[in-house]
Parts: C-alpha cells; structure tokens; sequence
C-alpha cells in the first residue's frame, strides 16, 4: 500500500484524523503559573491524569490509559537516571521533550504498520520566578509546543491540552484575558477552572466570536460535577524540600474552589 | 519502510518469558559495552531500553541503573593479600552514629570526623543522611559507598513514589537498603568498602510510630525497640544509652526533646573520650554533633547554635 509516496501521505493523513478523533473526548487540562508555583487542574471521573515527573516536573495526559502510561514511565526514568547520575539540577524539562520524547514519538507516528501513540501530553517546570516558569505541549506527533523558553520574548505563563483544536485556541484566549502570573493560588484556582469549563462546553452551532459567559461557564461546570470531580497539583515554587510535587485535595481543595 | 520497531514478534516474547527478564537486562542494552556515560545524552538509548523494559515491573530502580550499566553489583572477591596494593589502601572511614526512640519521635545523631588510619580526613562530615520527608539513613563505615547507597535508596524510594503512585511501605524501604548492603558485599570482602547503617523512619500504615533499625554489613536487619549505635565509638555510646535507660532518671522512649538531646551529646563525648576516631565535640573549632528529629510531622534537623546551648549547659 506505502510504497508509493502519495499512499504514504494518505495513511499519516488518515492516522492523524484517527487519532484526533480518539482524542476529540478527552477532558481538558489547565496548568498556569501562580506567584508562588504552577497550578494543574482537570475535572475527571476516577483515572488519575496529573502526574509527578520530578522533583520541579509535574504532567498531564489526555488520550489512551496504556500511552499515557507508557510515555510517563519513561519520562520518569529518564528524568531519574539523569538526576542520579549527574544532580536534580540537571534535570531539565526542556531536553528531556525536546531531545528524547518528541522523536521518539514521531518516529511511533509515521510508521504506519506500527501502532502510535494515542497520547497529548502538558508538562511543567517550575522555576525560580513566573518569568522562569516553563510550559509544554506535547502532541502524538512529536510537535511541541513551549511557552516560556529562552528567546520567547511575551510568552504565555500557562499552557493547555483538550481534545480539539477550537478548544484549546478558547482555553487560551481565555487565559490571555484573565490570566495574571502573579495572582494567588485560590485566584488561579478559578481561571483554571474557567478555562477548563470554556475547553469542554459543547460547541455553539454558527461559529461564536465571543467566549461563553462567565454564568454559562459556571452552570456548565456544575452541571458537568456531578457525575465527575476535580483533580489538582501544584508544583511549589520556594519549598526548603527538594521535591516540589503536591497533590491538592480534601478540605484544601473545598477552600479553594469554595 | 515502516516496520514494526517497538512492537515485539511473538516468538521474541515467549523466548523473554521463558528465560525470564533478569537475564535479559544485559542483552537488552542496547549498543553491548558502550557505557552510557560516553553518549551525548540526545542520542542515548535509554527511550528504547526504557519501553521495552516494562514488562519487567518498572518500580525497581537499581534495575534500571543497572540495565544502563550505571551500577554494577561487586563480585565476591577474597580478601586482598598481605603486600599486595590492595592491601596497603587505608579507605575513609566515617565513625560513630546512634539513633534512640523519644516521647517526641526517634532521634539520629551522627559525629563529624570522618579518619583514614591515624588520619583525621575531614571534620564537618555529614553522616546522617534524610531519604524522603520521614526517613533517615545514618552511616558509620566507607563514606564513599555509604553515599552512594544513600543516593540510590533516595532515588530508589522517589522513583517507586512516582511510578507507582503510592509510597512504599516500611518494610519496603528496609528491604530496599538490605539488598544495597548485599550487593556491596564484595567490597565489604575486599576490606575496602564496609558500611553500617542505622535505618530509622516513621510508620504511618501499621501502628503509626517510629521504626528503628541497624544493619550488619551483609545486609542483615535488626529492630529494635529503644535504640541503636554503630561504628568505632559505639561501645561507649551503647554503654552510655544502657545506663540511661535503664537507671536514668527516665527510660528513653519517655524523655522530653531537651533530655534526649543531652542524651545524644553526653553519648558522643564518651565515645569520644576512648575512640580517637570520633570527633565528639570539638570545642575550639566549634563543631558539634548533627542531630535530626523524626516525627510523624516530618524531619527537623536541630539548629547549630540550639545544640551549641544545650552542650554548654549540661554537657560541658
């Protein structure tokens, strides 16, 4: 079938319009910076979806359990073989993306007689300041990407994944407006939630210039918790604990979204 | 083009499942004896190695250390010959430790010296060592092997953590350090690389208190109820926690912070007193002992200047 090149094109075409519509269902996933850390949050049902890379990483997935887990064990061990092998401090998000998993995960999507993964991928890195705080979007593909990199003259201090494209441009339009990298945790706790809410609204039948309202949002997200919950992480910015990872949950979590 | 790379023919994984996966960790090193190391790290390996290693129960990582040949398991060697260079080698030697079980929680405590031979090396050495937020690893023996364990515990511990997405459990954590022991046997043979830990943490599954332990070089682990002491100086401290214990004015386990610090301290400076190889105090330099606290709110290690006061006051 492949060993023309145009039958090549037409099967990465047809994988890629597969895989969107594995994807197209997956639950939204917010991260943004906060003054003092990264925030992650995700309404889901019972599957873990935000998760510890390393002592500064954290990460969340939507897509297939099985390459979800698969892309996050390695992601953790190298991320581990690295910091045992030279120091935590040289551990960095941006290698570990750029130069190990995107490739890897290309190669996985244009070999078609292979299975790829069915897997979009945000991960964080906390720095020292908002300013130095890094964000990643990962696709099936190996297409990254990255706000906050070096040279990235007004980078967005937060990143989003969702199941389609409309989505993720509202999520960040969203954030664009209300998003304020200095703000307190309770704070980006509801742009968070907002933008999760605006990410996972059904679609308006003619094509919407503007966002939902706030209101619309907030029915939209109550309506959606009652069969789900919320899951959150941070990622600290000045803890004396090497390990910056912190679930958010119980009476925590009810202070915040209260 | 575009062959199945990742995905296993079927009677490649009934070979693996036959022979089993430890056999398998070195073939599975891609590249043969080309240490890791050497690569620049974009184009390591280990992406491919780390997929197919799955299968293998991914929780363990001295395993993944050593399918990346980043650690390697001593061979039992005899005893190095009289006259031989092996012989002639004085390694650091890291001194006395102790650990006791307080109202507060269980205290670790650690000199500083750090001697080779008749040879103080180094004076402010570090030997009581945290691995997660509610454990502690104390060491008396070879610093450099001792370290080393350490890290590979800690990351041991942190890489269980994240993989599995629960903590491991107490027993887990002592096993884990039992096993390191084992492995480093060789060098304990070769008379070169002899550690003796004490291995203390906090039990938050079982009944929710203190768990105290020491180790013998081969890897044996003992707990005890009350307290622990190894290296050169630890006649004198056992001997000193004994007393205390026994015909003190309180047993240990009931002594108040303040008390069991001046317990510690008072144990050090005997063992001191008779050792050469444990630096107690030294009161010129100002040096003291590094004592940590576990309790179930975590781990605090004492303030210099709060053990400084303590010293002077009932030790001094």
């Amino acid at each position: 079938m492949i060993e023309e090149p145009y039958r090549w094109v037409e099967a990465i075409a047809n994988r890629r319009e597969y895989i969107e519509t594995q994807l197209a269902p997956g639950s939204p996933i917010a991260a943004l910076s906060y003054r003092d850390g990264i925030l992650f949050v995700t309404i889901g049902r019972a599957r873990q979806k935000l998760f510890e890379i390393y002592d500064r990483i954290a990460m969340g997935a939507i897509g297939h359990p099985g390459d979800i887990e698969r892309l996050r064990v390695v992601a953790i061990e190298l991320a581990s073989t690295e910091g045992f092998t030279r120091s935590a401090a040289d551990v960095s998000l941006r290698r570990l993306a750029f130069y190990s998993l995107s490739p890897v995960l290309k190669t996985a999507f244009e070999q078609v007689y292979g299975a790829p993964y069915l897997a979009r991928m945000i991960f964080a890195e906390v720095g020292a300041v908002p300013d130095d705080d890094l964000f990643l979007r990962l696709e099936y593909d190996g297409a990254i990407t990255a706000n906050g990199l070096a040279g990235d003259a007004k980078p967005l201090r937060s990143s989003v994944i969702s199941g389609t494209a409309r989505a993720t441009e509202w999520m960040e339009e969203l954030l664009r407006r209300e998003h304020d990298s200095n703000c307190t945790l309770q704070r980006a706790m509801q742009v968070a939630l907002d933008a999760w809410s605006v990410g996972s609204i059904p679609p308006p039948e003619e094509v919407a210039r503007e966002l939902p309202s706030r209101e619309a949002l907030r029915k939209h997200r109550e309506e959606k918790l009652a069969g789900a919950s919320i899951e959150a992480c941070v990622l600290e910015r000045n803890g004396v604990a090497a390990i910056r990872y912190r679930q958010i949950v119980g009476e925590e979590l009810k202070g915040l979204i209260a | 083009m575009g062959t199945a790379t990742r995905g296993w023919g079927r009677a490649e994984i009934a070979r693996r499942f036959e022979a089993g996966h430890a056999r398998l960790a070195e073939e599975d090193a891609q590249g043969g004896s080309e240490p890791i190391e050497a690569l620049p790290p974009a184009h390591r390996p280990v992406i491919g190695d780390a997929i197919e290693s799955l299968g293998a129960g991914g929780s363990d990582f001295p395993a993944l250390l050593r399918r990346h040949a980043l650690l390697k398991e001593m061979a039992l060697l005899p005893p190095a010959v009289a006259g031989s260079p092996a012989s002639a080698f004085i390694p650091t030697q890291a001194t006395t430790i102790l650990a006791f079980k307080f109202s507060g929680g269980v205290l670790v405590a650690g000199d500083r010296r750090a001697t080779a031979g008749n040879t103080v090396v180094y004076d402010r050495a570090d030997k009581v060592l945290e691995i997660d937020r509610h454990s502690i690893m104390a060491i008396a023996g070879v610093p450099a092997t001792a370290w080393e364990m350490a890290r590979v515990l800690e990351h041991s511990l942190q890489y269980f953590r994240r993989t599995q997405l629960q903590e491991m459990s107490v027993d887990g954590k002592v096993r884990a350090l039992s096993k390191l022991l084992r492995d480093n046997f060789g060098f304990v043979m070769q008379g070169v690389g002899m550690v003796v830990p004490i291995f203390a943490t906090y039990d938050f599954e079982g009944d929710g208190s203190a768990r105290l332990y020491f180790y013998d070089a081969m890897g044996a682990q003992f707990e005890v109820a009350e307290y622990a002491a190894t290296g050169s100086g630890s006649p004198g401290v056992r001997g000193v926690l004994f007393y205390e214990n026994r015909w003190g004015r309180k047993p240990l386990h009931k002594l108040r912070e303040e008390d069991a610090v001046t317990v510690a301290l008072r144990a050090l400076d005997t063992a001191a007193e008779a050792d050469t190889a444990t630096g107690g105090v030294d009161r010129h330099a100002r040096i003291f002992p590094i004592i940590k606290i576990i309790s179930r709110e975590g781990i605090k290690t004492l303030p210099e200047r709060q053990i400084a006061a303590r010293f002077k006051r009932t030790v001094a």
